[in-house]
């Protein structure tokens, strides 16, 4: 495979990732105060993604994909809320372990990730522009 | 016809660039990824030294060692900055150089490439 096609192939296996890693911090915004259903019941647990780098056999090069979509294991905050209908026994209610600033920081970090990403592909395609130029009569 | 070595070498050097580039999105693609550490192309100058004593091939049965054929070869950059605990060696802001770099590279590439092909048809139009 060409170098330039290939690098369009890879930038564009960052672009999914990258979407793919918003998607999930959509998901815990989404679910930030999404408590049980019964008494004592455990809340949403905020989901972690990872990226593994993977060598792709056509361009030789190393794409990025999007490996196992975890579980954060860390504790759930405890809620003194007597009247919700997950409250344990003792009127607390376990809230879901997301913080909404660690969300936000991971999004505008997947942003500028996307965007160099384009960027690369933006440069890629300027070369290949240069290199069909030189067949251009002036 | 003689072959113009100029082109050979614009063609090489735009090859070499083109990996260069490749090296830079995988770099730039596993900003995020933990464990994976970055890589650049060899330097121009050490494909140019490798593929200078070539042999040429003057019959039909010889094995080519044509300087076309060269590979450019990808490895781990030296890394001397601060260890991250996802162990990931990628500076963006190397990457972004870099690209400015191979940019500016091509550019000057195609721009001599140019030049010398409107020469050579000033000369065979007359």
């Amino acid at each position: 495979m060409d170098a330039l096609t290939a690098t369009l192939k890879i930038a564009a296996s960052g672009l999914g990732a990258q979407s793919e890693r918003l998607r999930i911090v959509s998901e815990n915004l989404a679910n930030a105060q999404s408590t049980g259903n019964f008494p004592g019941a455990d809340p949403y647990q905020r989901k972690t993604v990872t990226f593994v780098s993977e060598l792709d056999r056509v361009s030789g090069g190393s794409v990025v994909e999007v490996g196992a979509i975890d579980r954060d294991p860390s504790a759930f905050p405890l809620e003194f809320q007597p009247g919700n209908v997950a409250a344990d026994e003792n009127g607390y209610v376990k809230l879901p372990n997301v913080n909404v600033l660690i969300e936000m920081a991971d999004m505008t970090e997947a942003n500028r990730s996307y965007e160099a990403n384009l960027q690369v592909i933006r440069q890629a395609r300027d070369l290949i522009s240069m290199t069909i130029d030189l067949m251009r009569t002036p | 016809m003689e072959p113009v070595n100029l082109f050979d070498l614009a063609t090489r050097q735009s090859q070499w660039l083109a990996v260069r580039q490749t090296a830079i999105a995988g770099n730039v693609a596993n900003a995020n990824t933990p464990g994976y550490l970055a890589r650049d192309v060899e330097p121009f100058e050490k494909v140019l030294e490798r593929t200078a004593v070539s042999l040429s091939a003057t019959q039909q049965g010889h094995l080519g060692f044509g300087a076309t054929e060269a590979a450019f070869g990808t490895r781990v950059q030296e890394y001397d900055g601060a260890i991250l605990p996802s162990k990931n060696t990628v500076v963006m802001e190397t990457e972004l150089m870099k690209a400015g770099e191979v940019r500016r590279a091509f550019e000057l590439n195609t721009a001599i490439v140019k030049a010398f092909h409107s020469m050579l048809l000033t000369v065979s139009k007359g």
